[in-house]
């Protein structure tokens, strides 16, 4: 197994937030022949700096704590770590495989059953069909819902579709695990087993990178935090330091 | 979620890193083909999951489909069924499959946006879902194919190299298209239905429910629609019929400007696609 390692410098992203008139092509055009601009350019686009000269190292056995208010680039920096969103300047390195559970709807097609999102979710997360067969058992009973996997997902509550997400994520032994708030989802039971898994994954000397609101949760999985504001990274300090981070 | 076991991303510009980028895009997704080819037939299946037929009431519409439409022109214009069921059946079957590619091309990066923004999947895997989807679509439709030209003692084994030559060319050329709608849509909203406009009068204005020569002198403008090349290289095979070399010089021509073209755009917007969505 590759040794997990994350290494962020000068990472900025930049990128252009399009309203509903720039996404219109007649809008569009009609701009450019009345004003005889450019096309696409100017109104309704927003370029937006959500992160700006972020520098990060994590090494294996690391857990990292995002905090910061809403629209601090929390988001934008798992979603770079994940390799879907590439830097305008600087680099990000990841080691390991990445398993990123930021949106609860990967890969989930609603009218598919739980049996066949897991599939799906385990063919984009690279594993073939006989690894999948293989591991079908593990995973299903881990998300602890029986005879609902053969019904379709739509039917599923939130909590349950949580469970599907996680348990299907984590089966994959991923070396860098990715999570955006949501880690809350499901029952105390639920909670329990999760918290399992991933003392599992730190044992493997994984990386976990999780950002929410909640202290509690950060003092449990984390053992370092960074705080963002307005796209600017804190330095990484120890969880000891998480009041004061909060307080400042 | 990615198999790669490093991932490495750099701010770097400039027009030659990012076709190089595009490049290894279009590699990676090579690497990974099983993967567009497991979420082309989930596509297929779950749209006819529940339905006694499943994925055969494809075949079933498209087979009274052709038999209405056969049997309908066929008497409005007067002519011998045995010529023009065929000729009506390959028409429909293989122009929906380049209508399926070109329409469905729209949705390529609009409908997988959960899944580009949280992995490093490579842009092309979705350009070969759609595609993929079509051919399976297309391997039911098959059945009418072969059985109406079986039927009609039309159906000669020899002609199928000479059709799969065409069936190429057809895909080769409608996957840029596809890829291009699928661009501009993400960027624009109200791209697909521009396309969705132009692929119906398409249809209407190739030869697909009627026959060329009674366009008469006006034959010389067929030259200049492209889907009746399109389409040509793979019916005349089939009904036993010569394609005319200078319709292959159109679509080898089309496929390379195309390709040069979409390949461009796509090295130019690809890291920035995730955002239009």
């Amino acid at each position: 197994m590759t040794k997990a390692s994350i290494t962020v410098s000068d990472l900025t992203i930049r990128f252009p937030v399009y309203g509903a008139d720039a996404k219109s092509l007649k809008k569009a055009l009609a701009r450019a022949v009345s004003v005889g601009g450019a096309l696409g350019r100017h109104a309704g686009v927003t370029d937006v700096t959500a992160l700006a000269n972020v520098n990060l190292q994590l090494k294996a056995g690391d857990r990292l704590g995002l905090i910061g208010h809403n629209g601090s680039g929390k988001t934008t920096l798992l979603r770079a770590l994940s390799g879907a969103y590439e830097p305008d300047e600087g680099t990000i390195d990841v080691h390991g495989r990445i398993a990123a559970l930021l949106d609860l709807s990967l890969g989930i097609d609603s009218t598919a059953t739980g049996y066949e999102n897991i599939r799906l979710r385990g063919r984009i997360a690279g594993l073939s069909t006989r690894e999948i067969d293989e591991r079908m058992d593990e995973i299903a009973e881990f998300t602890g819902l029986g005879p609902f996997l053969s019904m379709p997902v739509k039917t599923y509550s939130a909590g349950m579709q949580g469970r599907l997400a996680f348990a299907a994520a984590t089966a994959l032994e991923a070396d860098v695990l990715l999570m955006d708030e949501w880690i809350a989802v499901g029952d105390a039971e639920f909670q329990k087993l999760a918290h399992k898994r991933l003392l599992k994954l730190v044992e493997r000397a994984g990386i976990l990178v999780l950002a929410t609101h909640e202290a509690p949760l950060l003092k449990l999985y984390c053992n370092k935090v960074m705080k963002l504001e307005g796209g600017v990274a804190s330095e990484v300090m120890d969880i000891r330091r998480l009041d004061e981070l909060l307080a400042g | 979620m990615d198999s790669a076991t490093h991932m490495l991303r750099t701010g770097r510009r400039g027009a030659l890193f990012q076709l190089q980028m595009a490049l290894r895009d279009l590699q990676n997704s090579f690497a990974r083909i099983g993967l567009a080819w497991s979420l082309a037939t989930h596509d297929v299946g779950s749209r006819y999951r529940g339905s006694v037929l499943g994925p055969f009431w494809i075949t079933l519409s498209m087979g009274l489909m052709v038999l209405g439409i056969g049997f309908l022109y066929a008497s409005l214009f007067n002519l011998a069924l045995d010529q023009f069921l065929p000729y009506v059946a390959l028409g429909i079957v293989f122009f929906g499959v380049m209508t399926g590619i070109i329409n469905e091309g729209c949705d390529t990066f609009v409908h997988a946006a959960s899944m580009l923004s949280q992995t490093s999947l490579p842009m092309f895997t979705f350009v070969w879902r759609v595609v993929f989807r079509n051919l399976i679509n297309l391997a039911h439709h098959l059945v009418i194919v072969v059985g109406m030209l079986a039927f009609y003692g039309q159906w000669k084994v020899a002609n199928v190299p000479l059709a799969l030559l065409g069936i190429f060319l057809m895909l080769l050329n409608a996957s840029w298209a596809s890829l291009l709608a699928g661009i501009a849509s993400a960027r624009f909203r109200d791209i697909p239905q521009i396309v969705i406009s132009v692929m119906q009068f398409a249809i209407f204005m190739t030869p697909v429910f009627w026959l060329p020569d009674r366009f008469g002198k006006h034959q010389v403008f067929l030259d200049f629609n492209p889907f009746y090349h399109l389409l040509q290289s793979v019916r005349a095979p089939l009904l036993g019929q010569t394609v005319s070399g200078h319709s292959y010089v159109v679509l080898v021509t089309m496929a390379v400007v195309g390709w040069l073209v979409t390949f461009l755009v796509f090295a130019r917007t690809r890291r920035r696609i995730v955002h239009y969505l």
